[in-house]
């Protein structure tokens, strides 16, 4: 960015702009525990300026004139993400949305709720409860992540088992496109809204979003304890086919619940086989019945362990925290797998496999999100401050992508870190079509570049498998030395 | 939610811990306020992990400084914290090892100078703590004394600020209206230690901790009874250490209040008002101290109760705490003004805290805003409604 750009956007926001080196270095972090000599020696992640702008008129300003100036913009709201959607890897500006927050408007008759994006979904759920509306899902991010940074993420979480992603509840968006236009979208027009699901702040910045809500209702948590992980898979899917389909169905192994017990933070005694939470909502006569439908489900099943109430209720409560696991780290190195359910079984075997080839304790847990799909998060415990150790775990997190990919599934999200995994995540045709889009939407690539649609040189896909499998060889030779 | 006990270990561990979720932001009062990550709760921890966890002590820049002084040690981060992190542990350590390399801001030396001539935070002496008492009937039996069942911890600001010291008086009358046999430190009441312990000279804090230990176990009483809420922050919390066994029973005043409306030791009389009350942190959030306050303003008849938007554990701060002040008024003043606003929400007439320095912060700011609003610390109330 030339000099004039750069004091022209400090005159233009005032104190709402900062050049600051330690701002900028902050802005230059994510929840990707990838140390800093690393990522300096891989990219320019560390932004010219970082610009808070207040209004979508403000944002369509900063924008034309970073299309004039063929400036990168990169859109920042909770920075709940981890794989670099939020950072820059070619300087310019970070634009923090945090300022476009607010709820504009309730619809009763419709059903909908028009929000500015950089509300975040704890906030919406608190302002709809107290109107007894509640949102259709969250993600478990919720007391941080922003209404639009989901919707440009995947979007899904707890209730899409129920009412699908965040895409198919959302009516109509306002975005500021790369040229700093301002367009409203709504579900009906071509081209469709669907295009800026996933897209990770790569086609422009959303301002307002309008999504549809339920009726708050009363919840049944449910939580199971199964001796094995082909069992836990014929409960899922047992709970996925009956009459009521559970708002959230959440998944754990053995692993992590010895770790939770381990750190003092399990509500259960048994540290082997896996946890099932099921959550329902609906009316008290609903919830009665499912729960005469679970009696007698169980009644079928002898291998199913039902625990108490109270200690589902405590499960549920804790829905957002399953981050508290890093107090055993104190860093943690994962992977998210978006899997079949169906392999969930030869998934769990594989990675014990990986485990006992690397000497690792692998943990996992993730949530069903459709009749059809989990996402699983499984995480090793590592520690930054020893560098090399470091490093060579983080090749563990490939392997951990690679079985993730031997049973159907590929990464959850894309960012940075996961551009080596685009063709994983997107077939021949799917990626030519993104392209394509961006293309015509931001010729000049200054939204979000370096993320998505190319793996960046530095991390070529062969350069990138090659360098893992050194480190992970390695990795295995010193593991029983660790 | 269910409750989660804050956790700390190390501050290069816990800084290594910080998953950098951004749960806490929201809830700072300062970030809210300043806008920056720099200003985020994960922001300053992040920062810190660089400077004492990863050794880039060069990060350690007079910017940082200046945020990690901007906090005003409210605890909401703590609450939030999705890996449990005992953040305001942290921010006094992180005080603590600023104060070590000499960048504390000069604010914070002033405090420490001035306590330690005088052993309170003002310039005043000590032989002046029960000056506020002069105008009371009888105050010989404030002198402290042996004998008496409970002691009242004034503390600093009560003992020698104009408007505070009305606190102290509603407090000495209302605990003998009640037949209390009551007494003080007198001159020998130090500093409870918080303000040094805010500034990071945790040490220093400690001999004051340490002293008003001692003037208790000599006077061999075993109540004590605070109006300020760090004042019995430190009580509960940290003095544990210098008691040694000793058995003592530490009351904010608002829960004694209760106790003595519960045992109908005090009636209050009719008002036709609509309260709303202000959580000091110290006393909310981080003392757990909800219901008393809330208890005593329901038992005066007629009043109407309504509460702020965030209340409780959720409870904004008035930006007057960590001695933020000090360093940063105008920032204390927008953290109010923030505060104001819900209490024109709330519709109320009368704002009643449990706190001087949260009245005396939100007196300002309710003039400021021109609100036709009365505030009122809980004492004052009490003594205004009591059936002498
Ligand atoms: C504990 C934990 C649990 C999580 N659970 C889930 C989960 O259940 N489901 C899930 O999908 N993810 C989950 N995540 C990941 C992440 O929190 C979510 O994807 C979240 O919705 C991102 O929102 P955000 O506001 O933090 O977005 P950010 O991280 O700020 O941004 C995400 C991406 O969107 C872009 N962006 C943000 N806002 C806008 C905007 N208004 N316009 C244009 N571009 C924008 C950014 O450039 C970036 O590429 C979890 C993370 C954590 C730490
Ligand atoms: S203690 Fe309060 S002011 Fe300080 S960082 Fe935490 S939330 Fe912010
Ligand atoms: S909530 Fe806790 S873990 Fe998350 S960023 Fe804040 S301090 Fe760190």
């Amino acid at each position: 960015m030339n000099k004039t750009t750069l004091l022209s956007i400090k005159e233009k926001f005032g104190t709402r702009a900062s050049d600051s080196l330690m701002e900028r270095e902050l802005y230059s972090r994510d929840l990707a525990p990838v140390p800093s000599w690393l990522v300096k020696l891989l990219f320019n992640a560390l932004p010219e300026i970082v610009v808070r702008p207040a209004s979508t008129k403000e944002i369509s300003e900063l924008m034309k004139l970073a299309w004039t100036e063929h400036v990168p913009v990169t859109p920042r709201a909770g920075a709940t993400t981890v794989f670099f959607n939020t950072v820059p890897v070619k300087g310019g500006i970070v634009m923090d949305l945090n300022l476009i927050k607010g709820i504009v408007a309730v619809d009763e008759e419709q059903m909908t709720v028009t929000v500015r994006a950089a509300t975040t979904w704890g906030e919406l759920e608190e302002y709809l409860n107290q109107l007894n509306y509640a949102c259709k899902s969250v993600p478990s991010s919720a007391p941080a992540a922003t209404i639009g940074g989901w919707l440009c993420m995947m979007g899904y979480g707890p209730g899409s088992l129920k009412y699908g992603s965040l895409m198919s509840q959302v009516k109509a968006i306002e975005v500021v496109l790369p040229n700093g236009r301002v367009q409203k979208y709504s579900k009906e027009m071509t081209p469709s809204i669907d295009r800026y699901a996933a897209s990770e702040g790569t086609l422009g910045i959303i301002t307002e979003i309008e999504l549809e809500i339920r009726a708050l209702t009363s919840m049944k948590h449910f939580l199971f304890h199964v001796p094995d992980i082909e069992h836990a898979l014929l409960a899922i899917k047992n709970f996925v086919g009956r009459k009521t389909i559970p708002y959230n169905i959440h998944f754990s192994d053995a692993h992590y619940m010895r770790t939770m017990k381990d750190l003092g933070m399990a509500h259960w005694d048994t540290k082997c086989g896996c946890l099932i939470s099921v959550d329902y909502e609906g009316s008290v006569e609903e919830l009665s019945a499912v729960e005469a439908d679970i009696d007698m489900y169980m009644k079928s099943d002898t291998l199913l362990t039902r625990l108490p109430d109270a200690v589902a209720e405590k499960e549920w409560d804790e829905r957002f925290r399953s981050i508290r696991l890093k107090r055993g780290g104190p860093s943690v190195l994962g992977g998210e797998v978006w899997m079949p359910i169906k392999n969930l079984p030869s998934y769990m075997r594989d990675l014990e496999q990986m485990a006992n080839r690397y000497g690792v304790e692998l943990i996992t847990y993730g949530h069903v999100v459709s009749p059809e799909h989990t996402t699983m998060m499984t995480a090793l415990f590592a520690d930054e401050t020893s560098a090399l150790k470091y490093m060579l775990d983080l090749s563990l997190v490939k392997k951990i992508q690679d079985a993730g990919y031997r049973n159907g599934g590929c990464p959850y999200g894309v960012g940075l870190w996961n551009t080596p995994y685009i063709r994983r995540i997107y077939n021949r045709a799917g990626l030519k079509r993104i392209r394509e889009r961006k293309r015509t939407v931001d010729p000049s690539d200054i939204m979000n570049p370096g993320k998505i649609y190319q793996t960046p040189f530095m991390l070529n896909a062969v350069h990138f498998h090659i360098s893992m499998e050194i480190l992970a060889a390695v990795r295995k030779v010193f593991q029983k030395g660790w | 939610m269910s409750e989660h006990v804050p956790i700390y270990t190390t501050l290069e561990k816990e800084s290594l811990i910080c998953a950098r979720c951004g749960y806490c932001r929201n809830a700072c009062p300062v970030y809210q306020t300043i806008g920056w990550e720099s200003a985020t709760p994960r922001g300053k921890i992040s920062l810190a992990r660089q400077i004492f966890a990863l050794d880039n002590k060069e990060k350690m820049t007079d910017e940082f400084v200046q945020r990690v002084s901007q906090c005003t040690l409210c605890g909401a981060c703590a609450h939030e914290c999705a890996t449990d992190i005992d953040t305001q542990r942290l921010w006094i350590e992180l005080r603590q090892r600023i104060a070590t390399t000499g960048k504390a801001p000069k604010g914070y030396d002033v405090l420490r100078k001035n306590l330690q001539a005088n052993k309170n935070i003002t310039t005043t002496g000590n032989d002046e703590r029960l000056d506020w008492a002069q105008d009371l009937d009888n105050a010989d039996h404030l002198k402290s004394r042996i004998g008496a069942d409970v002691c009242y911890f004034v503390g600093c600001v009560s003992s020698f600020f104009p408007q505070a010291s009305e606190i102290a008086v509603a407090v000495s009358e209302i605990l003998t209206a009640a037949n209390i046999n009551f007494t003080t430190l007198g001159g020998e009441e130090w500093c409870c230690g918080f303000p040094l312990r805010g500034c990071g000279f945790v040490d220093d804090g400690r001999q004051f901790i340490k002293h008003n230990v001692q003037r208790i176990k000599e006077l061999g009483i075993h109540t004590i009874v605070a109006s300020c809420p760090s004042c019995y922050h430190v009580w509960k919390k940290d003095a544990d250490e210098y008691l040694d066994g000793y058995e003592l029973n530490v009351f904010h005043i608002t829960e004694f209040i209760a106790l003595l409306i519960q045992n109908k030791q005090i009636r209050l009389k009719a008002m036709h008002e609509t309260i709303t009350y202000h959580d000091p942190c110290d006393l909310g959030r981080n003392s757990g101290v909800f219901q008393p306050p809330r208890y005593i303003i329901q038992n005066i008849p007629d009043v109407t109760l309504v509460e702020l938007k965030h209340n409780q554990m959720k409870s904004l701060c008035c930006g007057g705490g960590g001695n933020l002040q000090s360093v940063d008024p105008e920032l204390t003043n927008a953290i109010s003004a923030t505060r104001t606003q819900e209490i024109r929400e709330s519709g109320a007439s009368v704002i009643v805290s449990a706190c001087q320095q949260c009245m005396k912060i939100l007196s300002i700011s309710v003039r400021k805003a021109g609100l036709p609003v009365k505030v009122m610390d809980i004492c004052q109330l009490v003594l205004k409604q009591m059936v002498r």
